[in-house]
């Protein structure tokens, strides 16, 4: 008799282990954050960190952060459970990605969760950087809370610089300096190069976002910002700056000729085989810690002007959930975008703070003086513009991608293949155009 | 007159270990990296030689990054659970595909063929949605549920079920055997190599899977071994710490290659004699 009572309970117990039911106060409001990791390291394990301070702060509400791949994996993930009927309350989503939430009819209006409270929308965005407003606003209405955000930076090998006679505390500003300093860094062994002058990623999402760096250092828009239905490959600025970027390669041979991704880029960096090379902030980091040799940072060399494109995730709220996680998640939302939290996030991560205010607290000072380098990413931010961000954003930019590549590989003209990648956006983007009009 | 063969089977020999070496280089390169001291520089990083001054360095920095016990016991709970529940289902449909009669049989057969045609992802929706009404979101057992039943399995013991001489059956019925003691005492035991296998191909699948687990699980306590892998390693903005990357991927892996390595030969004879590669 015994024996057989003791197994369904054994059974029921394990059972109720494998289902995650969990027994106790259920007065708590508990919701579930998606977070994906952009840097490498712990950066799983600072989120939990932050998390739990959150949880341990208060006893109405327990957030439940769940790491969930890169942001196109947590991008699938969250629409998946949208459809499956089982949202996230919120999620840190790619920051570029906020139009086609929000034609898709996914997230809430941040204005709205404002407006409740009375808040004005451009007092609550006035501490944030400039330049991260427009990824954020849709039809004029303010949708997603950045929370960390990077931008392309120059990075240099100051010993090579000293050996060939330049200054590493000048580098290089324009692009007839960058080429000219890549030329002389460039070691040849008869034809075989033996230290390339410059490396740039040139594979995934990080190729669009240096080449959009380098268009509009060239004075080009590449997209309209204010609609996300026009696209600008086939300009004459996009153009001539792949022009440059294929040529640093194919004509001066001061870059490798074939598709380098950012860790190829990183290791070609930190080896010596390459002096300078374009990565995002987020790597500054990882060259910090690894670089056996002195190194320094610049802005991206501008060519009519200094321009870089944002890059980055930001705090998305989602539709569909009960009010009671509803409010929850605006809660710790704000928690999770205040000063100090994002000065937290910035120095563990690499990232810079998109409030302005988390510099002006202690820590971050400290933090600066400590590491020059990372005031000089913050320096570049008055001259940030807003990331690729379209109607299928994602799509739009692979488009791009594989035709840049083909260029790259020397497939196709530059004025062939920017022509095909306009043509494939346009065709992408034309449904939402249609919807415009 | 020995010389000749002696000579071949030297080249051969040769040309062996050239394709053993190209075929364990990758291995033999996490090994390396995963011990290598960190900023060592990237050219070095590279070299598959080891350095003279290893370090375990990598490893403390792994395990400080993710759970790695817990990781560790959810993966072999999932991929345990799984092949355990597939041996039963797959056992029976493979018997009743390979020696029952019933109407419909070999288009129903086709229907489970069919599903080998399908892309795992576009189930990732219906799939979810079905558990999400079970109420299994975020339960490992959510993550097993839709393996349950696998149509790979059960074509592979119809196969095997059908290969063996119907005589044996035959006498054991008259020896009083039911179809129960019939499956267990006589075709499950002339189908061990196919099982083991099967057993293989399903806990390696399992073991590594990423992007089922990622969109099932949300709680950190019942993360896998994959997604807790990637959540230190695969940043793609950053740079790349190969030594973190490779420390990772020996913990990963190590559970797999150990039990292999132990029990190469029943594998590789399993592998042999079920015509499976």
């Amino acid at each position: 008799m015994k024996n057989i009572l003791k197994k369904p309970m054994i059974a029921t117990a394990l059972a109720m282990g494998l289902l995650g039911v969990v027994s106790g106060a259920e007065a708590q409001t508990k919701i579930d954050f998606y977070f994906p990791a952009g840097v490498q390291g712990p950066v799983a394990r600072n989120m939990q960190e932050l998390v739990s301070q959150f949880n341990e702060s208060q006893d109405e509400i327990e957030v439940v952060a769940a790491y969930t791949g890169n942001y196109t994996q947590t991008k699938t993930k969250a629409q998946a459970a949208i459809a499956a009927g089982a949202p996230p309350a919120l999620a840190l989503m790619s920051a570029n990605l906020t139009l086609e939430l929000v034609l898709d009819e996914q997230i809430v209006s941040i204005e709205g969760l404002l407006e409740a409270e009375n808040q004005d929308r451009d007092t609550f965005l006035s501490d944030f950087w400039p330049a991260l407003h427009k990824n954020a606003i849709v039809n004029d209405t303010l949708y997603a809370i950045p929370f960390q955000n990077s931008t392309p930076l120059l990075y240099i090998n100051a010993e090579h610089f000293r050996e060939v006679g330049l200054d590493p505390e000048n580098p290089p500003s324009t692009w007839d300096e960058l080429l000219d300093a890549a030329q002389k860094l460039t070691q040849r062994d008869g034809d075989e190069v033996t230290r390339y002058g410059i490396v740039l990623p040139q594979s995934s999402s990080y190729l669009s976002w240096v080449f959009q760096a380098f268009v509009m250092a060239n004075g080009g828009d590449f997209f309209n910002a204010d609609t996300g239905a026009e696209v600008y490959f086939d300009s004459a600025e996009t153009t001539d700056a792949l022009t440059f970027y294929r040529a640093l390669a194919y004509e001066h041979n001061v870059m490798p000729q074939s598709i380098t991704d950012s860790k190829q880029v990183s290791t070609f960096f930190i080896s010596g085989k390459a002096s300078m090379m374009i990565l995002s902030t987020g790597a500054m980091g990882f060259v910090r810690d690894n670089a056996p040799f002195d190194y320094q940072v610049g802005f991206v060399p501008g060519n009519v002007r200094n321009a870089v494109p944002i890059g980055g995730g930001s705090v998305v709220i989602f539709k569909g959930q009960e009010p009671e996680k509803l409010a929850a998640a605006w809660t710790f939302a704000k928690w999770l975008t205040d000063a100090p939290q994002l000065g937290f996030w910035s120095r563990a991560t690499g990232y810079f703070a998109p409030r302005q205010s988390s510099y002006e607290i202690e820590e971050m000072q400290e933090f600066l003086a400590e590491n020059p380098d990372a005031s000089t990413a913050v320096q570049q931010l008055p001259y940030a513009q807003p990331w690729l961000a379209t109607y299928k954003t994602i799509a739009v930019r692979t488009a791009l991608e594989d035709e840049l590549q083909q260029v790259i590989a020397g497939q196709k003209t530059v004025e062939e293949g920017l022509a095909d990648a306009q043509a494939k956006a346009e065709e992408i983007l034309q449904p939402y155009v249609d919807t415009l009009q | 007159m020995n010389r000749k063969p002696h000579i071949f089977s030297m080249l051969a020999m040769t040309l062996l270990c050239v394709v053993a070496f190209l075929w364990a280089a990758p291995f033999l390169w996490m090994f390396v990296a995963s011990i290598r001291p960190e900023g060592f520089g990237g050219l070095r990083m590279a070299s598959i030689w080891p350095d003279f001054s290893p370090t375990l360095d990598n490893f403390a920095l792994a395990f400080k990054s993710a759970n790695f016990a817990l990781y560790y016991f959810n993966t072999f709970l999932m991929a345990a659970g799984i092949l355990l529940v597939q041996m039963v289902t797959i056992m029976l449909a493979g018997y009743a595909f390979a020696r029952l009669e019933f109407p419909f049989k070999n288009t129903i057969f086709y229907a489970f063929l069919i599903q080998l045609m399908l892309v795992p992802p576009i189930l990732i929706v219906p799939n979810l949605s079905t558990l999400v009404m079970l109420h299994l979101n975020d339960s490992l057992l959510g993550v097993m549920a839709p393996y349950f039943a696998s149509a790979f399995g059960v074509f592979l013991m119809r196969q095997s079920f059908k290969s063996i001489p119907k005589d044996f059956e035959d006498a054991a019925i008259i020896d009083g055997c039911s179809w129960y003691q019939l499956i267990w005492y006589v075709l499950l035991p002339l189908s061990r190599p196919t099982l083991v296998a099967f057993a293989i191909v399903s806990v390696v699948f399992h073991w590594n899977e990423f992007l089922w687990p990622l969109m099932v699980i949300t709680s950190p306590e019942k993360q896998v071994l994959t997604v807790g892998l990637a959540s230190f390693t695969l940043g793609a903005e950053g740079a790349s710490e190969w030594g973190l990357i490779a420390a990772g991927t020996v913990l990963v892996s190590a559970p797999l290659l150990i039990v292999f390595v132990a029990f190469q030969r029943q594998f590789v004879n399993s592998f042999v004699s079920s015509g499976i590669k």
